[in-house]
Parts: C-alpha cells; structure tokens; sequence
C-alpha cells in the first residue's frame, strides 16, 4: 500500500473515528442549542457546532490530504442522521454540502488554509438540513390555524419576524461562527499537530 | 518458516536503523521470544514478520525477509492475512468489532466464507479456548485479559501458520498472563509457529524454544530456552530484562504487605470505606487505609478488584459510596492529590514541556530543577505529544513534582517496561519520596513492590 | 416471541415517516401511522421507551387539540408552534429510535451489504458505532486529568473560560483518536479488512412475510389519505 491518492482503509478508519468525534460534537451543538436557545434550537444550531468543531475538520483534512474523506464523512454523518430521527432532508443537505466541501478543499490541494476556511464554511451549511423542515411545517401549521378558525391577518402578523428573519440570521451566523471555528480548528492543527510532528 | 537475510529497516522520518542487518532463521513449529530494552528493534521484527512494515509502517528495507514464502516487501499486506495471525499490546484498541461474536467472525467475513461456516467456525474456536462465556457480549464490557482473550482467538480463526504476539502481557495481571499462556501452549501443541516480542519473561519460559537477544536494531544473542535459564539474574539485569523467575520478588512483596504504616499524621485515611461508580456497577469494600509523607505504598491485586476505583476516590475524583475518609470532601482531596495516569496521554494539554509542566504547578521557580533532575531539560521546549512513551511519563511525574502536592498515585507506571526503564521509574518513585510526598503506586509488577515499596497493600476479591 | 423486523424494512418504516412532513397529512393520518409504528416498540419488547414515546406523543397531540383553540398572544402562540413542530418531527424520531435501537451492528453491515453499499462508506460506518463508547471513556479521563490540576473545574468553569477549556478538551480527545485510528488499522489489516473480493457477513438477514405485511400496513395511512378518504 504505497501513498496514493485512493482513499485506503487506514484512511477510511480515521475517517470513521473523525466523523464519530464531529458526530458527538453535532449531538452537544444540539443540546446546548436546545438549552440557550429553546425554541430556535434548529437555526442556532449550525452555528453553534461550526464554532466547535473547527479542529476535528481541520485535522482530518491535514492528514488525509487526498479527495473523498470530507465526502465520506458528509455521507456517513448524513445516514447516522437519518437513522437517528432526523428529516431525510438532512440527509441530502449533509451529502452534498459534503461533497461541495470536498471540491473546494481540493482546489486548493487540501494546504491553502482559505480553501480550507472556505471549505469547512461550506461544510457547515450541511447541518441546515434540520433547519429546513421549518418550511413544511411552517405551511402545515398555518393551515392548522386557519382551520381552527384564527385570523388571517393575525397569522400573518405571528410569522412576520420568524420567517425570512431567522433564515437569513441562521445563514449569516453560521459563516461567521464557521470562520471563527475553521480559523480556531486551523491554529490548534499548527499548535499542537504541526509541532508534535504528526501531521 | 522465517527467513532473514542481512534485512535492516529504517522507519520514515527517523535518522537510524530500527533493525540492522539481521539474520535469523525461525523453524516451522517453534516458538521464538524476542527481549531486549524498548526500541531494540524487536516490534520492528514481528512488523516485518507479518506484513505491516513496510506496508503500513513506511520505511526503507535492505535485505530480506520471507515469512512463509512470503517476501517482505514485495507481498501485499492481503497476502499475509491467511498464513500470520497478529496480537498486539493493547487490548483496548485491538478490536474493530463492539460484540466479541462479530470480532471472532471478521477475519472469516474478510476472507468471504458463507455464514454457515463462519458460525461453525466461531463456535469450534470458542470451544478449543473454553471462551464460550465470552461469547455474544459487548467487548467493551470484558477485562482487560478477557479482550486479549478475545484477541488471540480472533488472530487464530484463520488458522494461521505462524502467530505473531507483540508485548500481549503488557497490561495483564497474573490471572489473565496464566490463560493466555494456556492459549499459546495449545497452538504451540498444534505445531503452529510462534514468535513473541515480551518484556516479561517469567510466564513464557517453559513455552519457548529459543530467546533472541537484541540492543539497539542488532541481534546480540541467541539461547536455547535450556541455556538462557540458566543465565544468573544478573547478567539478565545487565541485559536491561526482567527476571524468568518472578516467585522470589512475589514472596519479598508479600512479606512486604505486614509492614504497618509508618507515621502519626496521615495525609489520606480511612475507615470502613465502601468505592463503587454508584448504581449498577460494582462496590469495593476496604476495610482501612492510611499513607503517610515520605512512603511509597504498592496497591496490589487482580484486576477488577477495584484497585482504580479506590485511588479515585482517595484522589477526590469519586464519591466514596459509605465509610469514613479524612478529608471529607472530595475537593480538599482533590486539592492534595494527583494521579499519574497509565495513558498518560489524557493528560498532556500544552504544546511544550515546559508550559505543560508550568501548568497548575505551585512551585514555578522550581521548574528548571525538576526538569533537570527528570532528564527533560534539553527537550523543554518540545510539544510534549512527540515524546517516547517514557519520556511523556516523565513529564507527567514532573507536573506531579511541581504541583507540590503531598499525595501522588501512579496508575501501573512500569506496565510493558524492561528491567532498565523499569529501574529508571523506580528512582523517580524514590525522588517523590525524598521530597516528603506520600505515593501510592497501582501496580502488577512484583519485582517493583518488592525492590522499591515501602509497604504493599493486596486488595482481594473477598473483601467485595 | 419478540418481532424482529429485516433492517430494510426499517428504513422504508423510516422514509414513509418522512413523507408525514413533505404530504402535509391529515392528524387522523398521523395518528394512525403513529400507533402503528409505537406498536413496533411493544411488540419487540422495548417497552419502557415505547411508553415513554407514546407519552410524548398523546401529550404534545392533546396540546394540539386542546390548548391551541384557546391560545392567544405570542407567547402561547408560540409555544403551540414549538409543540407542533415537535409532534410533526415524531414519527421520524419513533421509526429513527426503532430502527437505532434494535439493529445490531451486525445486521447493520449485513444490510448495507445487500444493499450493495461500497466498502468505503461501510467501513466508517462501523468505526463510528466502535468509536463511541471510547469518546465517553476518554472524556472522563481527561475531565479528571484536567479537575487534577485545578483547570476547569466546577460546573461552569466551561462556560467561563470556554476557548481554553474548548482546547483541554479537544486536543487530548483528538490526539488519542489519532492514536486509535492507527491501532484499529493495524489490528484489522492484519485480519483482512482490505482483502480484495466479496466480504461476507456471518449475521444473516431475511425479508419475511411479517416485514412485508407491516410495511404494506404502515402505508395504507397514506393511500387513505391521498384518496381522499381521511
């Protein structure tokens, strides 16, 4: 097995155990999510997790190297999602944000440390996939409403400031917190991997 | 049969030859030790034996060597996989599978048999093992020596001709070292090929046929099994190796456990002290304890005694479940306490030597000192994670020393060492004494106890 | 005897849970796909968190009916919102929580085998679900290692200190993952884990007539109610 730039089984097993980490971080993201923000849990929550999870992006990247893990770990975190509850949505936002990530990082073979910001911001808009069900069931739950005899104009009123609002805030947060959390992941990686030699 | 001819291997990134031009020959049906002092080239061998260097561990060959018929170098790790089963050091890290079923099942999964035969396969192996207990179980749940367990029939299920074991008994106690032993015995019995790089000679040596000695990538010696027992404990010592007869430090270690405490003023003690993790786990009863300032106490005992359970909750880490402890709450233990852990790894945070042991540490200005006594000096400045095993070791007795705390435990620190660096973390323990620190040392290591405890403590089973 | 559902019948049980949020399905529709998917729950013997689902579920469908009609101002409002969303979310999380928690790792493998799912995205798979458990291990090492030194300690040092602490955490964690990422590579290539050819598995998994019944049982909701009928 000598280095290629075909994903090999040491690769795929680092792989697993980067994703494990990121996929525990996603589950605190959650719950503190759910904690500070009771209620807006789903649109924090991209946010939150990109600020944290900077350095497990980063150090997969740096010692892989080679096209696919960052596709592998959006599939893979993108299936335990579904299997855990999750909207099958998130499913398909994980994957292709995976995959877009991935392209980005290659672009700039994986050293340029924008591409890699850029990247990791990317792969952060795959937890958007909770965030979007919002939509369904926004409709679903006007439709309750009316039904239920309330006022149009009232309805109207409620979700004013919800809607657009929170969509735009959730994207604006996330690649801020996104950068803060890739450029923190990125120091760590020179910190403490670069100087301990293992990367 | 092993062929080396004139094969020397040196690892990528490094600047010398693990193994220097060796030439060995292993006979089909044999079972080989290999000893000498860490970084003698002995894992380097049984890495060149089955097929992971340079596969996996790069690094540049001369020479060769045939496993089997088998080149090394040229045959793909694949190749390997049906003719050499491989045990390695640590069980926690051994297994790809989370139920032991599934893990004796991989290597004829791998391999493409029908189900059918992998059960009947699963279910012959179990029974010549006498491990059907173990079967269908989480393996995160089994001891330490029930995961070697698991482990060695695992490298077995193929039915390989050759079986290469590297350091298996580093983190066993006696208990679990004496079923691994009858597990080897039966496929020595078989006529498969062993080879074993160990430190601990003692439970091996009426299994082996030959003992190679290596220093520094050479191969210094060979004996036959009859000839090397006979070698005085000396020599061995000089050998940087550990006894092959371990009954007389046993004996001294527990004549060593009737020694009364010595000292008015404890810094930890208890009475009637129950330890447990709380709800559905298990409780440890100990009767009493005490450490003084200025001893070294061995914590001795089987594994799953609650040897760990009890340092926790001495250190303050653990409520104790009943009993009296003097201090009483958990953050003044704490704040008197600390604990070098066996994977010291947990707990190095900093990106030098010298900031991590700066770090918490209560007497600053004497960190040149303790730097310099520990050997760390020249490497201060380095990130403490591209370190030697022994070296991290160190650097986590130098936080110890620099916390001035007065109650240290060190959880198994010479686990998977040779006589040499055993000695060299038997002087630290007597520096920590000399600065009036009370130290606990959880340990296996008879010869230890017996060379450097002040007093020993056996913890048993009954007393649950 | 305990039912034992095929693991693809648990991801179809799990896409139709799916179809509930795109359809927009009636309550009656909900309700009916609902029992049929705790049912599962008691009759594979998982009843405490059967119980405890269908206590989340009657709860949050009794705000729905009774608290809704009477709500006024944004707070109550709100709160509806919130509860609503979380009722529609459930028929996911009760066929997502099925399917995680009576599906061995085993059965797992099997069926993504069959389903002719590439060794490459299979064998992360079951490093994370190997991994797991030595995340939480190695979490309260270093929390312990950290209270040792007096970093961190007490409850809400995390939140004072949170760039440091997020550090103390994450580079042991990391650096110790990066540790047993190679050790798990080693112990399995030396047992074929990158052998060439068909990888079999020893767990064997069955389509039968109980997993077809219950999926043509679970679906009927949805033609009821795309025929108008509910």
């Amino acid at each position: 097995m000598k280095p290629t730039n075909k994903l090999t089984v040491p690769d795929l097993i680092s792989i697993g155990v980067f994703t494990a980490l990121y996929f525990v971080l996603v589950t605190i993201a959650t719950f503190s999510s759910a904690a500070l923000f009771p209620g807006f849990n789903n649109v924090v929550l991209p946010a939150v997790c990109a600020l944290i999870s900077g350095s497990v992006y980063m150090l997969l990247a740096a010692k892989l190297q080679k096209f696919g893990g960052i596709s592998v770990m959006g599939i893979v975190m993108g299936m335990f999602f579904m299997t855990s509850g999750h909207f099958i949505v998130s499913f398909a936002a994980n994957i292709v944000m995976g995959i877009v990530a991935d392209f980005v990082a290659k672009a700039g073979s994986y050293k340029s440390r924008k591409g890699l910001l850029f990247s990791y911001v990317l792969f952060s808009y795959g937890l958007f996939g909770p965030v979007l069900p919002m939509w369904f069931m926004k409709d679903a739950y006007v439709a309750n409403l009316e039904a239920r005899g309330k006022d149009a104009v009232y309805i109207a009123e409620l979700f004013a400031n919800i809607n657009m609002g929170t969509f735009v805030f959730a994207v604006v947060a996330t690649l801020v917190c996104a950068l803060i959390g890739g450029w923190f992941g990125q120091k760590m990686i020179k910190k403490h991997f670069v100087k301990a030699g293992i990367v | 049969m092993i062929k080396s001819e004139n094969c020397s291997f040196q690892y990528n990134g490094t600047d010398t030859k693990a193994l220097k031009s060796l030439n060995i020959t292993v006979n089909p049906g044999e079972c080989v030790v290999l000893c000498g002092k860490s970084g003698c080239g002995k894992t380097t061998l049984t890495r060149l034996v089955n097929g992971l260097s340079p596969s996996f561990f790069y690094g540049e060959l001369e020479g060769s060597c045939a496993t089997f018929g088998l080149q090394v170098g040229r045959a793909a790790i694949e190749d390997y996989v049906p003719v050499v089963g491989s045990v390695f050091q640590n069980p926690k890290t051994q297994y790809f599978n989370v139920d032991t079923t599934a893990e004796l099942a991989f290597p004829c999964e791998n391999m493409g048999m029908p189900s059918a035969r992998i059960k009947e396969r699963v279910a012959e192996c179990a029974a010549e093992f006498g491990i059907e207990y173990l079967l269908d179980r989480s393996i995160f749940r089994l001891s330490g020596g029930e995961k070697q367990r698991i482990a060695f029939a695992a490298a077995c299920m193929l039915k390989p001709q050759l079986l290469v074991l590297d350091e298996p008994t580093s983190n066993l106690d006696y208990k679990a070292i004496a079923h691994l032993h009858d597990m080897i015995a039966k496929k020595k019995a078989e006529g498969t090929t062993i080879i074993i790089a160990e430190h601990r000679l003692a439970w091996i040596s009426d299994i082996a046929d030959r003992y190679c000695f290596f220093e520094n990538g050479t191969l210094k010696g060979q004996w036959s099994a009859d000839d090397f027992r006979k070698l005085p404990v000396e020599t061995l010592q000089s050998m940087g190796l550990r006894p092959l007869d371990i009954s007389p430090y046993h004996r001294q270690a527990v004549e060593k456990s009737k020694n009364r405490p010595a000292g008015d003023s404890p810094v930890i003690r208890a009475e009637n002290l129950s330890v447990g993790y709380g709800k559905n786990s298990p409780v440890y009863y100990v009767p009493d304890f005490e450490i003084h300032k200025g001893e070294i106490v061995g914590l001795m005992g089987h594994n799953g005694v609650g040897k760990s359970t009890l340092a926790k909750t001495l250190c303050g880490l653990l409520k104790p479940v009943s009993g009296v402890i003097a201090p009483a709450k958990d953050k003044d233990r704490i704040r008197h306490s600390f604990m070098v852990m066996q994977d010291v790894n947990y707990q190095l945070f900093s990106d030098s030597v010298r900031e991590e042991v700066l770090l918490g540490a209560a007497n600053p200005e004497m960190c040149d000192e303790v730097l310099a006594a520990l050997g760390l000096l020249e490497m201060s400045d380095r990130h403490p994670m591209s370190l030697s095993g022994g070296q991290k070791q160190r650097v986590a007795i130098a936080c110890a020393m620099l916390s001035g705390k007065e109650f240290i435990v060190l959880d198994e620190p010479t686990s998977g060492l040779d006589y040499y660096h055993m000695t060299q973390v038997a002087q630290l323990l007597s520096k920590l004494k000399e600065q009036n620190t009370a130290v606990l040392v959880i340990t296996h290591d008879e010869e230890l106890a017996a060379g450097w405890c002040d007093r020993v403590i056996y913890l048993d089973d009954k007393e649950k | 005897m305990k039912l034992r559902l095929d693991p693809r019948a648990k991801l179809f049980l799990l896409v139709l849970s799916n179809l509930t949020l795109f359809l927009h399905v009636s309550l009656r529709t909900e309700i009916m796909l609902v029992v049929l998917l705790l049912s599962l729950y008691f009759l594979s013997g998982k009843t405490k968190s059967g119980l405890r689902m269908t206590a989340v579920y009657l709860s949050l469908v009794a705000a729905d009916l009774f608290v809704i009609p009477i709500a006024e101002g944004f707070v109550l409002n709100f709160l509806s919102m919130l509860s609503v969303g979380i009722r529609m979310m459930l028929p996911c999380v009760i066929s997502g929580g099925y399917a995680f928690s009576t599906t061995t790792v085993g059965e797992m493998v099997c069926a993504m085998r069959k389903l002719k799912i590439p060794e490459v995205i299979i064998i992360p798979c079951v490093t994370v679900v190997r991994f797991f458990p030595t995340i939480a291990e190695d979490y309260r090492h270093i929390r312990n290692a950290m209270a040792l030194r007096g970093i961190a300690t007490g409850n809400m040092a995390l939140l004072r200190h949170p760039v440091q602490s997020l550090e103390y955490i994450l580079i042991p964690l990391l650096m110790n993952s990066n540790n047993v990422a190679q050790d798990l590579s080693v112990a399995s290539m030396t047992k074929g884990i990158s052998m060439p050819g068909v990888h079999t598995s020893m767990t064997e998994i069955k389509m039968t007539k109980t997993d077809y019944l219950y999926m043509v049982l679970c679906t009927i909701p949805f033609v009821l109610f795309l025929g108008g009928v509910m």
